[in-house]
Parts: C-alpha cells; sequence; structure tokens
C-alpha cells in the first residue's frame, strides 16, 4: 500500500518507548509518513500484545492482539529486556542511532534504568526525547498515575460536559490518549526543525492534561477573566438555536442539528412543514430561539422521532441546514464518506489477516503515505541490532542466550 | 521579510512564514500552533472581522470585538490586516503576502477561496512551493463534500458523540441520556492542531521534494481517526458499539465513575492486586472479601450490587480524602477537578499550564503551552492582533487594498 509519491518523513528513525495508545499512536502517524519508527519492547512484560481483542483462535498470542496490532501498524519491532543491564545498554546504543526517542512510562521509570534524558543526553548531545504522562514530569503531581478519565476529570473538560443541569461526565473515546500523541507528532516535528536549524537537541515534557486543556480556551477565560464558572447545557450551544442530538424513529438513532442564521431556522420549518413554528414568535430571531430553547428542543424532537435519520439529514441538507447523523464507532468503517476519502484502510497480518482500521485524516497532492501491517514481537531485533549497532554473530549468539533478546 | 522584529529568542519554527485565511477555530487554531512556535504569520481578515470577536467571554459580559477571549487565545502571536478580497487591490495585496510565505492556511469553504481565485487548484500553479492547507467539515471530495457542516455535526460523525459520556461513566438511561456534545470546540480544535501537525509534515516532505503541497483536512475524519481503541473492537469483534453502563463497555470490574462526598471519583481496580489494595483501602469489609467478590469474574457477575456497595463507601468520603487514598495505596483513582480548582491548583501553576493575559484591561489566564519544549520553549511574542492593526504596517504601500 506505499504510494509512488515520495514519504515525507522519510529518513527519520524513532526509538519508540511507547506504552499501550498515547506514544505508540504518535509515532504510528509517523511511521506511516515515512519515519522509521523501532518498538523496543519485551515479551516479558504485560503489553497492549497482551490485551484483547485478539484475533479469533490466537486468545492471547502475542502477535494476534488488536490493539497492538492497529497501533504499531507499519513499526518494526525490536526485542529488547530493559530490566538486564546488557538490554539497558542495547537501548543506550540504539538511542544514538535515531533522531527521537519517545516514551509514556511513568514519571520516573526510565531514570530508575538509567535511561532517563539526562542519561542518555550525555551519550548523544543532540537527541530529541518526547516524554509523555498524565501529568508531565513536573509539578507536584509528576508521580500520579492517571488513566484517561483520571485526564478528563483533572482537565476541566468533564466540567463542560454534561446534560443539562447535571453532572460532570466523561468524553468517549480514550481521547487525551490520542490527543496528546497527536501534540507529541506535532512537537517532534517543531523540534527537529529546530535540530535542522541550530544542531540542538532537546527534552519535550508532555502532560495529557494540558493537551486537553486547550479544547476548553472559553470555560478556563470566562472563570479567570470574570469568575464565571460553567453549567452543563446538554448538547446546547450559547449562539446557536436549535443545536442539540434528537431522537429519530428507529431505535436508538439520532440526529445532529445546527442551525446558525434565521434563515437557516426558516428552511428547518419548511423540511419539517411546519408553518406554525415560522410564525411562532417565541423561535422567530436567535436571541428568542435561545431564550425559549427548552421549548424549541422540545418542537424539534417532537419532529425528529417521526424521522429516519438519513432521510431528515438529506432534506435538511438540501435545504442548507447543517445536520447529521449520529454515527456508531463500528458504523465509521461502513461511513461512505470516510471510505471514500481513504479514511478506512486494510492492513494484511501474517497472523490476524486483514483487518480495517482507520489511516491518516488528510490527503497530500505530491507526498505518499506508506500503510503496512504491525510486526511481529521481536520480528527486527536481529537487523536492528546488527545493521545499526554492529552487534557481531557471536554477542547476538550470547544476548539471545541470556535472555536479553526475550 | 524584512519585519521580524528578533527581540525575543526565536521558537523552534523560527523563519516559517505563514498566511491564515480563516474564521472560527480550526483555521485560526492551526496557524496559532505554527505562531506560538516561532513562525511569522499573518492573519487576514475581513473589514467585520473573524467570527470569534463576537463571540466572547467578554469582559463582564459586555461585548467589545477587541476583547473576545476566545479571539484573543486563538490569535495569539500573529499580525493582523484586513482585506477585502472582492476588490482586485485586495486581491493583489494577498498576492504580495503570498509571494513572501511558506505557508497557506485556510478553513473558509472552497467557494469562497475559488471566487476570490485562491482555490488550492490556481495557488499551487501560482506558487509552486507553497503549502496550502485547507480544513472542511468533511473533505472536498465525496458524497459529503459540499455539506453543511460545523463543530456539533462533524463531532456526531466522528462517533464522538454516541460514545459520550465515556467509559468508565456510560449512559444508565438510554432515553434521558442521548448521545452527548460537550460545551467546547473540541472536534474544530482537534481539526486545527491535525492541520498544523500535517502541514509540518509537508514542511518535511518539501525539503525531499523540492515541490509545494495541498494538504486537505477533513475535521469529521480528523476526529474519527483518534477512535483508535474502539475501532479495534469493532474491527475484530464485529460488535455493535454499547451506549449502556455494563460490564462490556466499562470493561473489567470494578471500574466506575461514581458519585462521593462532594462531587464525584472514578474508582478503577481492574487487575487482582488492584482489587487487595482497594478491599484494604475501603477497610476491609466482610462483603469485600466473601466469595461474591473473591475473583475478577465472581466480580464481573455481580458488577451491578459491587458498584452500590462502592458507592457506599465513597458517598463516606470526600474527593480530596479518595485522591489522597489513592496516592498512598497507588490505586487508579481520581477525583473530579472543577475548572477553578485546576486552574487554582499547584500543578497547573507550577507548569505553568495557564498564562496571564490582558483582555480588555482585565487580567486573565488561558492555555499557554500545550507541551514544554525545553529550548525552544513556546512563548507569547505579541498579543492577538486588533483589526487591522498592521494594514499600514504589512501594505502601506499598497493603498486601497484594505477594506
Amino acid at each position: 500500500m506505499k504510494t509512488a509519491k515520495p514519504l515525507p518523513l522519510e529518513g527519520i528513525r524513532v526509538m519508540d518507548l511507547g506504552q499501550f495508545i498515547a506514544m505508540p499512536f504518535c509515532t504510528l502517524w509517523l511511521a506511516w509518513l515515512g519515519a522509521e519508527v523501532i518498538v523496543v519492547e519485551s515479551r516479558k512484560r504485560s503489553t497492549a500484545r497482551t490485551a484483547p481483542p485478539f484475533a479469533e483462535g490466537h486468545d492471547r498470542d502475542f502477535n494476534a492482539s488488536g490493539y497492538f496490532n492497529f497501533l504499531n501498524a507499519g513499526k518494526k519491532s525490536c526485542a529488547v529486556d530493559m530490566t538486564t543491564a546488557a538490554g539497558r545498554d542495547i537501548v543506550r546504543q540504539l538511542a544514538g542511532k535515531v533522531d527521537v526517542v519517545v516514551d509514556n512510562f511513568s514519571t520516573g521509570v526510565l531514570e530508575k534504568l538509567g535511561l532517563g534524558y539526562e542519561s542518555i543526553v550525555k551519550l548523544h548531545p543532540t537527541v530529541i526525547m518526547a516524554s509523555n504522562g498524565a501529568f508531565g514530569r513536573t509539578g507536584p503531581m509528576r508521580n500520579s498515575r492517571g488513566l484517561h478519565s483520571a485526564v478528563n476529570l483533572f482537565s476541566g473538560v468533564a466540567d463542560v460536559t454534561g446534560y443539562d443541569g447535571g453532572h460532570p461526565r466523561i468524553l468517549g473515546g480514550v481521547i487525551p490518549d490520542p490527543l496528546s500523541g497527536t501534540y507529541s507528532n506535532f512537537a517532534i516535528l517543531a523540534a527537529l526543525h529546530h535540530r535542522n536549524r541550530t544542531g540542538e537537541g532537546q527534552f519535550i515534557d508532555l502532560a495529557m492534561y494540558e493537551a486537553m486543556m486547550t479544547l476548553i480556551p472559553e470555560a478556563v477565560i470566562d472563570y479567570t477573566l470574570n469568575g464565571v464558572e460553567p453549567e452543563r447545557v446538554g448538547s446546547r450551544d450559547s449562539m446557536k438555536a436549535p443545536h442539540g442530538i434528537y431522537r429519530c424513529k428507529d431505535d436508538d438513532t439520532w440526529l445532529a442539528l445546527s442551525v446558525a442564521s434565521d434563515e437557516e431556522w426558516m428552511a428547518l420549518c419548511g423540511v419539517a412543514q411546519r408553518p406554525e413554528w415560522a410564525a411562532d414568535a417565541r423561535f422567530k430571531t436567535a436571541d428568542a430561539r435561545q431564550k425559549n430553547v427548552a421549548a424549541l428542543d422540545l418542537a424539534v424532537e417532537g419532529w425528529t422521532r417521526g424521522q429516519q435519520v438519513h432521510a431528515a439529514t438529506d432534506a435538511l441538507q438540501a435545504a442548507s441546514v447543517a445536520a447529521g447523523p449520529v454515527l456508531r464507532i463500528d458504523e465509521l468503517l461502513d461511513d461512505a464518506q470516510l471510505n471514500e476519502r481513504g479514511l478506512v484502510i486494510t492492513t494484511d497480518h501474517p497472523v490476524v489477516g486483514k483487518r480495517c482500521q482507520l489511516g491518516i485524516p488528510w490527503r497530500m497532492d505530491s507526498l505518499g503515505i506508506n500503510y503496512q501491517h504491525a510486526p511481529l514481537v521481536g520480528e527486527h531485533t536481529h537487523q536492528t541490532l546488527t545493521e545499526l549497532i554492529g552487534i557481531d554473530a557471536a554477542t547476538y549468539a550470547r544476548l539471545e542466550a541470556d535472555g536479553v533478546l526475550a | 521579510m524584512t519585519r521580524a522584529a528578533a527581540t525575543t529568542p526565536a521558537g523552534p519554527l523560527a523563519g516559517l512564514s505563514v498566511v491564515e485565511l480563516g474564521d472560527g477555530t480550526s483555521g485560526p487554531y492551526a496557524a496559532k500552533m505554527l505562531g506560538d512556535f516561532g513562525a511569522e504569520v499573518v492573519k487576514v481578515e475581513t473589514a467585520a472581522g473573524d467570527s470569534t470577536r463576537r463571540r466572547g467571554p467578554f469582559p463582564d459580559g459586555r461585548p467589545d470585538p477587541e476583547a473576545s477571549g476566545l479571539f484573543l487565545y486563538l490569535n495569539l502571536n500573529k499580525y493582523g490586516v484586513t482585506l477585502d478580497l472582492k476588490t482586485t487591490a485586495g486581491r493583489i495585496a494577498l498576492d504580495h503576502l503570498l509571494s513572501n510565505a511558506d505557508i497557506f492556511i485556510s478553513n473558509l469553504s472552497s467557494e469562497t477561496l475559488r471566487a476570490a481565485d485562491i482555490g488550492p487548484l490556481s495557488l499551487r500553479e501560482r506558487y509552486p512551493n507553497l503549502i496550502i492547507t485547507t480544513i472542511s467539515p468533511f473533505g472536498s471530495t465525496g458524497p459529503w463534500a459540499n455539506r453543511k457542516g460545523d463543530e456539533l455535526i462533524t463531532y456526531a460523525m466522528s462517533g464522538m458523540a454516541y460514545s459520550t459520556p465515556g467509559m468508565p461513566d456510560a449512559s444508565d438511561d438510554l432515553e434521558r441520556e442521548p448521545p452527548l456534545h460537550p460545551a467546547a470546540n473540541v472536534n474544530e480544535t482537534i481539526a486545527g492542531l491535525v492541520a498544523a501537525t500535517a502541514t509540518l509534515t509537508a514542511v518535511f516532505g518539501r525539503s525531499r521534494t523540492g515541490e509545494g503541497c495541498h494538504v486537505e483536512v477533513s475535521q469529521q475524519a480528523a476526529l474519527a481517526a483518534m477512535q483508535i481503541r474502539d475501532i479495534t473492537t469493532a474491527s475484530f469483534t464485529g460488535e455493535r458499539y454499547n451506549r449502556l453502563l455494563n460490564p462490556m463497555t466499562i470493561g473489567r470490574m470494578p471500574n466506575f465513575y461514581v458519585p462521593c462526598k462532594d462531587g464525584y471519583v472514578t474508582v478503577a481496580a481492574p487487575m487482582d492486586i488492584h482489587w487487595e489494595r482497594l478491599v484494604e483501602a475501603m477497610g476491609k469489609p466482610d462483603w469485600a472479601l466473601s466469595k461474591d467478590y473473591a475473583t475478577g469474574a465472581a466480580r464481573t457477575v455481580n458488577w451491578v450490587a459491587l458498584r452500590l456497595k462502592i458507592i457506599e463507601w465513597t458517598m463516606k468520603l470526600t474527593g480530596d480524602e479518595l485522591h489522597a487514598i489513592a496516592e498512598e495505596m497507588q490505586l487508579p483513582m481520581f477525583p473530579f477537578y472543577s475548572i477553578r480548582k485546576v486552574a487554582d491548583c499547584e500543578q497547573v501553576r507550577e507548569r505553568r499550564s495557564l498564562v496571564d493575559v490582558d483582555i480588555g484591561g482585565k487580567r486573565a489566564r488561558m492555555p499557554g503551552a500545550p507541551f514544554a519544549l525545553r529550548k525552544s520553549p513556546w512563548q507569547l511574542r505579541r498579543p492577538a492582533p486588533r483589526l487591522g492593526e498592521h494594514n499600514e504596517m504589512l501594505l502601506g504601500q499598497l493603498a486601497g487594498a484594505t477594506s
């Protein structure tokens, strides 16, 4: 699935000490865009390779975890046990052969192994290291652990998420992970650009909660400027009305609808064949609709409840009203638009076979993307150690016998 | 360009020059990311100004196009000019800016761009080295290419609305808790970040090919591509995503988001070791030691009762008390922080996650660096431009261009 066009990041080499989602997601895009990404991992550790879902008939097979395979497509795997002195020495040598090292261990784990930035930079002064933690690598909470839900709750994002008058809720999709992974991706490219200009490497300290805070500037500013704290208002908006997610005719189907102007409101009244709404003073202007939003939402849902979601979408869009179906995650793979955009990709893995996942969300006319399957565990250990750091056959055999390459 | 006044140390992207023709969040945020890290960004507005100038939050709620918090945040570190692209003079002025630029970023509609003769194809021909980044709700090809979408619509079509509230929370009442969008520009911000990342990717590509690139970002795709965990389940099991609070969506038990004495808290103990710590933290109550909860399998079967038992315990403690227990016992347990609480907490202060700004003469704080680049850090070089602030400086010689 490699295109004939040049890959934008070819020539960049990354050592990936990432775990689970955040940093593996960062390097996933780097790999697809042409970087050589070497995952340093060990069969002795419990990682995403031990997490479900597994391919049918391959329960607990290290090479059959969908979770690992989707997040590591197109990368290389080098099996090294970092709890051994020889393993740590290999990692130190590899750090000198790459442009970038990434990790998202708990704060302090790499330092305890003697593999933290301060140790690595002494050996390799121009290395770039991107380190991603829930709370970052500085501050009184640097050692706190946090899953995506904790990051949602700490960042303030949960404060603006919830039903009308209800309690704070958590966003879907473990979003702090891929979001901070994408910030990491940007940060790495910026640091590489800086190094190309100045010759200077550096440490990049990422906090997942800071990535999440960039989603809520309005709420942060309103509090720090005016002392105003958010009220949870469901899916409503302070300027657009109607603006919400409305129940449709078939079980668990929903229409997202957003009206930004009086013209669009009139168009909606036409599509819904509700001339009485168009004449209703409570709904005449944006201000009036905002003031009577509860009655407005009730009226709109009274109409959508009788509609099939895709038919209603088509009719509203034809009348220039912003509307769309609420898609389930499993429906994304079949979505005509995402398929047409080349976002739904298929990789063919030697153990799990052909699987569909979602690729790079943009197109480039003069540059290519290279979608490949995930590596088998340790598939590139020999190649990496012999070609990159020049380990000879006898040493390799000894390392293998000693369990360093497990 | 001659205007780069190097009074502050150069950022990592110093030397790159960007023209932004953006409105709202996605395009302006993409250009902000580049400007925040050292690129020189010129923002082009119409005489009416970017719509976020009318959005706020304003000091004491009084609308003022020069004191909108969202505008001032999204347009930090940029120069600003006003142009009327419906006139020849306006288009000549834009050409003047583009002829010196590395990057053009826009999230205006393709009709608007074509009407001003700055559609991507036209720009590619006239400026072969230019990187042209366009952002649209669904992308410029496909059955949805010409359809209308905004933050809410693309969020709904990215899978995010259906899966919000997210695990380990989830809806517990499908009738009263429909798919949910937060009161924030989540998808537009993410589309902007993705566009900025894509743009930098193309900068690297250009150094390989010597050629510009049209980078074309779909807002829907930007957020859909982040559904990496749940798409795995869909692809590997073919199962329908379940919106209901249940063991299938929540995973190993306990893994709950529950009320406590003064708010809400997540309590997770997915592995046996976590469960043992949690039982100890709860004071080893008899129920927790019974066979109903002795194994992971038993806890999953009895999860409804388990959840109620855990709520009985959390309701006796405050979020801070539960957090202290979590720190001491190394348990994945965390309380809800309001924006007030997080904005004022020590972690945010020490990391300078929020930075001081002036909004209409009042002090406020806004998100600063989204990550710390130790040697070439994020900097507030200049506040967002007033409407047309740099017309004279950047376009003085092109009399009549400004609107």
